[in-house]
């Protein structure tokens, strides 16, 4: 019964989306908007298939219905609610129908917000694209990776359950679908810039329709990246959060040439410039997606999160590489109309720093890219097996990310056009001074690693430089308004909310900076054994064992080692790591159990379960600031949601003498001037 | 020249505080340091890509403490590394030689980024040489419109 | 050269092609196939010394002169568990032949686990504990079930990277008797 209505859900998917291709390229072909407006009406006809195969999927796993395979294989009688509602992620065929749920509310989406727009070629051949996307994945689901496989013979009685690590913690909940919402949402810049190439209106008119889909779609994906940082670190146990594992890997490819695209975005809207560099990131990135998808999910990659290996690959390969060609052979096509006039004219100005942004968040994807699938290459040309691993990674990335970090301080003061040495003085010297501080103190204080010491003080650089901004912008318009301190405040970021909301984020990545530079160089690590009542001293605090008890439930049993933990003889509370084993698994699978700060975090595992005499083998680990990659994290969302909100633009009143006559002349240029960037937003 | 003194202090402190962080340290390394150093580059081998130095699995144990004792008999890193590498082969090192094809995986990297630095300097440079476009009365009137109709 | 971003299109084309190509030819390989042969074959069997299920100790000095199968494994393991009908079989028709000794090391568990597992499946050969994973780092093993055969000149002759079949032993051994 479920297994049919998904089934149905699946074929109507793929019958509707087939369709709906179809009817739009015949009305684009004959200028038909009938023909235009039916197509149109087939995404919803697609939403409800996809939200009626997951309905099914769901209804399966809530009723324990084992006679579908995939239930059978990802859910048991005895799993919580919560880790059946996310069984639906759980495996591969699961997270492809969340794909495509997802994808279908984008493309309902863009049919809602262009519906007055269908004459224009453009929304026509987006929704064609975006289209296109979804009959792939409705296709390859009814073919490659069915979810609703019926088991063959008798119906189990019981399932096996999740895999452990994916029943284990609640961020499981939250982690995946927000990774999938950002994935998926880079298909809408996508099929804009596929319609540009074909409409050869490669002006500015689809950044600015995408704009905020863009936003929205990094923003999800910067989330579901931290998430996902979140949960490794509080579920896998061995103390880090990014391990350079090739699932990571990949997540991080298309938000790198994401956060690319959403700078280089703003030297075309303001210039008109680097129109082909614009199109091939935004293709590049729906590329790295699909990329990563098939590097993860098809096995050719050793992995945690790869599951288990299925006849996907080719599927995946193959729609890569068509998405690929025709990106290519279309940017070829236009390679005549693409070049754009313009120039930038010194290399000390807003536009010179994209340029050198845009260099090293490429420069770096390249780095994360060639790491992940350089084995592949190496064991293809050579038969010799080599791994890539964190040394390389950091080797690598920290030199860029350092690039980076300055690039951040120095950027959003440089003016447009060209910088002169006093705007640069007065702008710079006070915020690259207090750099210059924060780097001593370190070193003094601190820490001598180099890369510590440069990345505490640019990142002090970049905060003083963005607080000097916004204070600058608060006062005059303050004086303008002759308003509140709070109100002025309000003012000037909903005037501007894409500067703000963009600063908002800076700070959050600064503190993720901060955090991976100090977990880099602060923190100690030990084993060791415990007898009951006896204590250990690492990093500063008291450990003691106090004793184990065990917890039986339906969905496992667990072991706890109780931990007293003290400081300075402050009692901080008992922590209790444990090791749970399942029943759908015989290994056994350690829980972390982690007593958070805001400098430090002490991180308690239990390496080997208390034996026979009472005595216990644990980890304790103290790691330096990694609540403030969550921190960071969070700012990232809400700086992308400042940044999307619509700019409640100031009325220009001309009030002579108004003006703060003490104010510097280029500060009272405002960054607001109207540009493309406001048109048609 | 006195303008550009704050920037000339400015690059000074810099670059002392980067020579000071970088200048050669002294003392030994203690044992445990250097075990967690050379276990850090080696990969665990049955856990999926995560280090020695970080895998609580008991093989990973085992080899940090095998580490531990090559080094108190006085094996030098290479040594160690190579003893592992005879095991496993060179998927035991997690980052890769640079020698033969592993050297791509360095330089390609660094190769991509200085083409591209340069590609940026040389556009730049041409553009310097390009006289400013002005705009046409066209333009003019195009912007006035489009202001005309906010 | 009218047209750079022409040129560009086609280099990238060039370059995504050839990965394209090596992902291609990586999907349609045994990822493993490398890892396949270990590659402690043909050189000296590592010193090992184990402790077994009474407490004494076992060492490859003892077994010197024999044929001896070595095969690490533990009690939670699914392979490990499918091979132990191939084992018990296979043991039971050499059980008595003095030339040659199954010994079960046990990789990464807990003795209670492996004495009940002992005791419930009957198993009559030869196993051992491996204090602090030594011998099990020796060999190299990568995880379990792994399986080696050490001739009596005490060169490895043989290995078998997951569960094992009766015949897969039988060759095993006669590569290390060099009857094969």
């Amino acid at each position: 019964m479920r297994a049919t209505l998904g089934i149905l859900g699946i074929a109507l998917g793929v019958g509707a989306s087939a369709v709906g291709v179809f009817l739009l390229a015949l009305g684009l072909a004959r200028k038909n908007l009938e023909l235009i407006r039916s197509g149109r009406r087939c995404i919803f006809i697609v939403l409800a298939a996809a939200v009626i195969a997951v309905g099914a999927m769901e209804w399966a796993l809530l009723t324990h219905d084992f006679s579908l395979r995939y239930v059978a294989d990802n859910n048991a009688r005895g799993t919580p609610v919560l880790f059946t509602i996310t069984g639906l992620w759980a495996a591969l065929e699961g997270s492809i129908l969340l794909w495509v749920l997802i994808l279908a509310g984008y493309l309902t989406w863009m049919a809602i917000r262009f519906r007055s727009r269908l004459e224009d070629p453009m929304v026509g051949w987006a929704l064609l694209v975006a289209l296109s996307v979804a009959c792939f994945f409705f296709v390859f689901m009814a073919v490659a990776a069915n979810p609703f496989h019926v088991v063959t013979g008798q119906v189990p009685l019981d399932g096996r359950g999740p895999n452990p690590l994916l029943q284990n913690h609640p961020l499981m909940a939250f982690h995946p679908p927000m990774l999938y919402l950002g994935y998926v949402g880079f298909t809408v810049p996508f099929a804009f810039a596929m319609a540009a190439l074909i409409t050869g209106r490669f002006g500015e008119g689809w950044l600015a329709d995408t704009r905020r889909t863009t936003l929205v779609a990094w923003g999800f994906l910067s989330v579901g990246i931290i998430l996902g940082a979140w949960w490794s670190y509080e579920v896998l146990g061995w103390g880090g959060y990014w391990g350079w594992d090739p699932v990571e890997n990949a997540s991080l490819l298309p938000w790198l040439t994401g956060t690319a695209f959403i700078h280089s975005v703003i030297v075309q809207e303001r210039r008109g410039m680097l129109r082909v560099w614009n199109l091939s990131l935004v293709l590049a990135t729906f590329c790295l997606t699909i990329l990563g998808t098939f590097l993860t999910r098809s096995g050719v990659v050793n992995s945690v999160h790869a599951f288990t290996q299925s006849s996907i690959g080719p599927w995946l390969l193959t729609f890569l590489g068509v998405v690929t060609a025709t990106c290519l052979a279309l940017i070829a096509w236009r390679a005549d109309k693409l070049h754009a006039p313009g120039r930038i004219d010194s290399p000390v100005s807003r536009e010179a720093a994209f340029l050198a942004n845009n260099l090293l968040f490429t420069g770096l994807a390249f780095v994360v890219l060639l790491g992940t699938v350089f084995p592949l290459v190496a064991q293809a040309l050579r038969g010799n097996q080599l791994s890539v691993g964190e040394p390389y990674f950091a080797r690598m990335t920290t030199p860029i990310g350092i690039g980076l970090l300055f690039l951040m301080a120095v950027a959003p003061a440089l003016p447009w056009r060209a910088a002169s040495g006093e705007v640069l003085r007065r702008r710079l010297l006070v915020p690259a001074y207090a750099g210059v501080v924060a780097m001593l103190l370190t070193l003094v204080f601190l820490s001598r690693t180099l890369a510590t010491v440069l990345a505490f003080g640019l990142a002090t650089f970049a905060i003083v430089a963005i607080a000097r901004e916004t204070a600058l912008a608060v006062r005059s318009r303050r004086t303008a308004d002759r308003g509140g301190w709070i109100k002025s405040f309000t003012a000037t970021v909903r005037g501007n909310p894409r500067r703000y909301g963009g600063f908002v984020v800076h700070i959050g990545v600064i503190c993720i900076a901060v955090a991976l530079a100090s977990s880099g160089s602060f923190g100690s690590k030990r084993e060791v054994r415990l007898r009951r009542n006896e204590s250990t001293v690492v990093g500063g605090y008291k450990v003691t064992f106090v004793g184990t008890h065990k917890a039986t439930t339906a969905q496992k049993t667990s072991v706890s080692a109780d931990l007293k933990l003290s400081k300075d003889g402050r009692d901080l509370g008992t922590y209790a790591p444990a090791v749970s084993s399942f029943p759908n698994s015989q290994e056994a699978i350690g829980t972390p159990s982690v007593r958070t700060g805001l400098i430090e975090d002490v991180y308690l595992t239990i390496i080997s379960a208390p034996n026979a005499r009472g005595r216990v083998t644990v980890g304790i680990a103290v790691n330096s600031m990694t609540l403030w990659v969550w921190i960071g994290g969070g700012l990232m969302a809400i700086g992308t949601i400042v940044a999307i909100g619509p700019s409640v633009r100031r009325k220009i009143r001309v009030r002579p003498g108004a003006r703060d006559p003490s104010g510097p002349p280029d500060e009272s240029i405002p960054e607001e001037s109207p540009t493309v960037e406001e048109v048609g937003v | 020249m006195r303008r550009w003194l704050p920037w000339i202090v400015l690059a000074v402190l810099v670059v002392g505080a980067i020579a000071y962080a970088s200048w050669p340290r002294g003392g030994e390394e203690s044992l445990s340091a250097h075990t967690l150093r050379i276990a850090s580059e080696l990969r665990c081998v049955d856990c999926e890509s995560l280090s020695v130095a970080d895998s609580a699995t008991q093989s990973a144990r085992a080899t940090r403490a095998d580490i531990r004792s090559r080094i108190s008999h006085g094996e030098s890193d290479s040594e160690i590394r190579q003893v592992y590498v005879d095991r496993y082969g060179e998927t035991v090192l997690l980052k890769p030689s640079s020698e033969g094809l592993g050297a791509l995986v360095w330089a390609l990297p660094i190769a991509a980024l200085v083409l591209g630095a340069g590609g940026i300097v040389i556009a730049l440079r041409r553009w310097g040489r390009q006289p400013r476009l002005a705009a046409s009365p066209e333009d003019e009137a195009l912007v006035a419109q489009e202001r005309a109709r906010q | 050269m009218k047209h750079p971003f022409r040129w560009v299109a086609l280099a990238v084309g060039v370059g995504v092609c050839v990965l394209a190509i090596v992902l291609a030819v990586t999907v349609s390989t045994d990822p493993h196939s490398e890892q396949n042969v270990s590659r402690l074959v043909g050189k000296r069997a590592p010193a090992f010394s184990v402790v077994g299920l009474d407490g004494k100790a076992v060492t490859s000095r003892s077994l010197a002169g024999k044929t001896v199968v070595v095969n690490f494994w533990n009690s939670w393991c699914i392979p490990c568990r499918q091979e132990h009908d191939a084992l018990v079989a296979w043991y039971a028709d050499h059980h008595d032949d003095p030339s040659i000794v199954l010994l079960g090391i046990v990789r990464e568990d807990t003795q209670r686990a492996v004495r009940d597992y002992v005791n419930q499946q009957g198993v009559t050969w030869p196993v051992a504990f491996d204090p602090g994973g030594k011998a099990s780092l020796d060999f190299g093993t990568r995880g379990q079930p792994e399986t080696y055969a050490i001739g009596p000149d005490g060169v490895v002759a043989a290995s078998k990277y997951g569960p094992v079949t009766p015949n897969v032993l039988d060759q095993m051994v006669a590569y290390a008797q060099g009857t094969a």
